[in-house]
């Protein structure tokens, strides 16, 4: 069975670290996991957790802005953060020298950061982060309906409901205090879990992270609001967003298992081979044979407090999404109804566990997996029971998994072209 | 407030920078003339190929743009005794993954696939280089989808921005003037005959250049190399003329998208070739003034304004000399001064030259690219591809590190004088016209000239 080999230890302050030595090329990965997502806000506040990461560029107590770019580039490194609805993370990578620096800047990020941030840093990186909506979603063709999803498919008490880039409104409303309490209450070692991956040894790299993480002191895990219940549409919903895009596109979503909960794995199967690629059911359909679609897509957007399966096609010229809407829905409810093949299971299975293999070759994607399974299970070592989920479906377990999800409500949103100027 | 430990007093002290070794190559000749280079890593349990044909869009002419990759694309729709879904569904069940296309100066079969497996997809790559079907029906399909994806590029104001500088900077007459991919127009003069001509020109063991890496045994993989590639017969290659030499280009270009929320902005001037001696101190400069988070116009157009998410700067080093471009994509308002500062960092490179700050910053990150490079099996591919692709010596990642390490102050210095001139760049704008051209006007530059979004001037 395939292993990622690692060490693992927490720290008095409640700190998770895991060393995964690989003395294959001259590099070290930082990679620090924050357990705190967009699904943490409140309404109100959106798009915090993200805004809040790009703040943790602006300087800490010792290495005052913009310290902590221009050392690691200094030396070759490069960094960056990401945020999701689930958790935020943090990473370096560059040459093995530069491990005691990583590990002393997101020490002193750690320890010092609302101490140092000012009025001017917070509207800075507003300004950035509405420069990336921009850029990520209101200039992009079909991002408006990427920001409808989630508003549709989840009440607004639901923390899935806001999408992480968060509102304008919420960005622009965001103050310095804020930002402080919302430190006080995530970033704290026992909220954390630290992984140091590459061409260092085990018993040096464990006492560099205790030496500047070791005096951090003690708090507990941060109070979390309680697990909201499993989001359910009552009714099916149909909505029509207008983009300025050439062709139209029909996404149809449905609430499906939250991330490893049973169902699962065999969604994002049951995915595969709908839509996973040139082989896919919708693809053979709907490109390769009717010729109505220019592409198509299926896949289990797999998430802690619930997921949603989506599908969809977009139309080629001279076809409607009347018609993709039927051909689509003709291939589910056969889907629904017969499964998979045994050639199209053992192709989704092979195919994933292939893509698998292949993201364990650089090092920071181990790295990042290592912290995934931390967060999610509570142990690193996760990648037998995470690839087990995937060779104990059948044909059945796929087509059950997939008929429970087909029978909830959906939601059916339209993304037409914008009517052309006169 | 907390009160912090010595230790985090001050910055640990950086050790020397690690030297870079490269993997160790093996390179030998197929008796049908093929280069192969061979580079094991075991780190993961796969292997990684590249195939890079010496000829790509850079041959396309101007009115059949989207021929090399068309020919690329059309490879795997049918081959030997498998269907274009027969091919995928194969591919799928091994776990492989199979990918073609043409850049400007070459084609590519690039395969990954576990260890396991590898050398049943390699037969299928075998079959799709050397007897590709290239069936009407599936040409007829394949075009369609090709034709709509140009129209598609239409919704993406990065992609048009970079079809107009093309245009702009290269001229009407020269291959790079025109998207790899092609215009509806081009492609709807392409027929099968001319994929069918550019694969038996060009699709050549002699014209070509393998690179596996990864986890393999390598006597059992030559032997599969040679039994495989036996039938891929040599013949002589088409050569193409020169191209054009560079156009006169107006000042500032501006694409309309009205009601855009951002601008998204190009400079493009002339740059040099892959076999510039230039090349690495340019590689330097550029690192400097907008190849990493801390260079110049990030932080002047990200971290002191707030203009954008992102600015940056790249050489696109080509067989024949290729572009200079710096980019961001700003706040629609923020335009002009945008672009202000754009052109005062392209001039602060002259009037402000690399400190020696700046210079190790440049040097140790370019080193620290090529490590990283090098850190898989489909980066090694890549690095090794492009070394077979230009036909360089397979210590190139040490002699472009040697190179780094010779380029002084003194040279960056020069190199800016002779490649950075603000004067001389060309702007080009996607963007809501009536609502930046007022502020373009009052930082003195000329009328816009408004382009449409496949580089045709209105």
């Amino acid at each position: 069975m395939l292993k990622i080999q690692f060490d693992t230890f927490t720290l008095a302050n409640g700190l998770t670290v895991i060393l995964h030595p690989d003395h294959s090329s001259p590099l070290v990965a930082v990679d620090l996991w924050y357990h705190v997502g967009s699904k943490d806000e409140s309404p109100g506040r959106t798009g915090f957790a993200h805004l809040f990461e790009h703040l943790m560029f602006m300087g800490s107590r010792n290495a005052p802005y913009p310290a902590f770019d221009a050392i690691m580039e200094a030396w070759g490194g490069h960094n960056n953060g990401t945020t999701s609805n689930d958790r935020t993370n943090y990473y370096e990578i560059g040459p093995r020298n530069l491990l005691e620096t990583f590990l002393w800047l997101e020490a002193d990020r750690l320890a010092t950061l609302p101490d140092v941030i000012t009025e001017e840093e917070l509207e800075k990186q507003r300004k950035v982060v509405l420069n990336e909506r921009r850029q990520s979603y209101e200039n992009r063709p079909y991002g408006r309906a990427e920001l409808a999803i989630s508003e549709a498919m989840y009440p607004p008490d639901h923390p899935y409901h806001w999408p992480t880039i968060g509102s304008h409104a919420d960005v622009e409303a965001a103050t310095v205090a804020d930002v402080r309490a919302f430190f006080d209450r995530f970033y704290r070692p026992s909220n954390a879990s630290l992984v140091v991956a590459g061409d260092f040894e085990p018993a040096a790299g464990r006492a560099l992270v205790e030496r500047y993480f070791g005096w951090l002191p003690r708090r507990d895990p941060p109070v979390r609001a309680a697990r909201p219940p499993d989001p359910r549409l009552h009714a099916d919903v149909e909505m029509t967003l207008t983009d300025r895009v050439q062709l139209p596109r029909l996404r149809l979503a449905w609430h499906a298992p939250a991330l490893f909960a049973p169902d699962d794995a065999d969604l994002d199967l049951a995915a595969h081979v709908l839509g996973g690629g040139k082989s896919s059911r919708l693809y053979r359909a709907l490109v390769f044979e009717q010729r109505i679609a220019q592409d198509v897509f299926a896949y289990q957007g797999s998430q802690i407090l619930g997921s949603l399966f989506q599908a969809g096609a977009t139309a080629k010229p001279g076809h409607d999404l009347d018609e993709i809407g039927a051909a689509v829905d003709a291939e589910l409810v056969r889907f629904a109804a017969e499964g998979p093949t045994e050639e199209e299971l053992e192709r989704a299975r092979n195919t994933h566990l292939a893509d698998f293999y292949k993201g364990l070759d650089y090092l920071q994607t181990r790295a990042d997996l290592l912290n995934h399974y931390q967060h999610l299970l509570g142990d690193p070592d996760g990648v037998g029971r995470d690839l087990a989920r995937y060779a104990q479906a059948t044909r059945e377990s796929v087509r059950a998994a997939f008929a429970r999800a087909m029978a909830g409500k959906r939601l059916a949103l339209r993304t037409v072209p914008e009517p052309v100027a006169a | 407030m907390i009160a912090t430990p010595d230790t985090m007093a001050t910055a640990p002290v950086v050790g020397p920078l690690p030297t870079v070794v490269p993997p160790q190559a093996t390179r030998f000749a197929l008796e049908n003339g093929l280069e192969v280079v061979l580079v094991p890593r075991q780190v993961a349990p796969i292997v990684s190929a590249a195939l890079m044909i010496r000829s790509g869009a850079g041959i396309d002419s101007p009115e059949k743009a989207g021929l090399a990759s068309l020919t690329a694309e059309m490879l795997d729709e049918g081959a030997g005794a498998r269907d274009a879904l027969g091919i995928a569904e194969e591919l799928e069940r091994l776990g492989a993954d199979l990918w073609l296309g043409s850049g400007r100066d070459g084609s590519q079969l690039s395969l990954q696939a576990p260890r396991e497996t590898f050398a049943e997809a390699l037969d299928i790559a075998a079959d799709v280089l050397i007897r590709p079907r290239l069936g009407a029906e599936d040409w007829e399909r394949v075009v369609s989808d090709r034709r709509t994806a140009c129209a598609q590029r239409r919704d993406q104001p990065e992609a048009v921005v970079s079809v107009v500088s093309d245009r702009v900077l290269f001229g009407d007459d020269h291959p790079y003037g025109r998207p790899a991919e092609g215009l509806e127009r081009t492609i709807d003069r392409l027929t099968l005959d001319d994929i069918r001509g550019f694969h038996a020109g060009h699709w050549r063991p002699n014209h070509a250049f393998l690179v596996v890496a990864g986890d393999f045994d390598e006597t059992t993989l030559r032997a599969r190399l040679d039994s495989v590639f036996a039938a891929w017969r040599p013949a002589p290659v088409p050569t193409s003329p020169p191209p054009p030499p560079w156009p006169t280009r107006p000042r500032l270009v501006i694409v309309d998208r009205p009601g855009a929320p951002q601008s998204v902005v190009r400079l493009v001037a002339p740059g040099t070739d892959r076999l510039s001696v230039d090349r690495s101190g340019l590689a330097m400069l550029n690192a400097i003034l907008g190849g990493s988070f801390t260079s110049r116009l990030n932080f002047n157009l990200r971290e002191k304004n707030g203009f954008t998410y992102g600015a940056s700067s790249s050489f696109a080093f080509l067989h024949h000399p290729g572009s200079f471009a710096a980019r961001a994509a700003v706040f629609a308002e923020s335009t002009a001064p945008a672009v202000r500062e754009m052109l005062a960092e392209l001039a602060g490179l002259r009037e402000r030259p690399a400190t020696a700050e700046e210079h190790a910053k440049a040097r140790a990150t370019l080193l620290m690219r090529v490590a990283e490079g090098l850190s898989t099996t489909g980066g090694i591919a890549a690095t090794f591809g492009e070394i077979g692709l230009y036909d360089l010596p397979l210590d190139e990642p040490l002699r472009f590190a040697a190179a780094l390490e010779r380029t002084t102050a003194d040279d960056l210095r020069e190199l800016a004088v002779r490649y950075i001139d603000p004067d001389a760049a060309s702007i080009v704008i996607v963007g809501d016209r009536a609502a930046i051209e007022p502020g373009l006007r009052e930082l003195g530059l000329p009328a816009a000239v408004i382009y449409d979004t496949d580089g045709d001037r209105l």
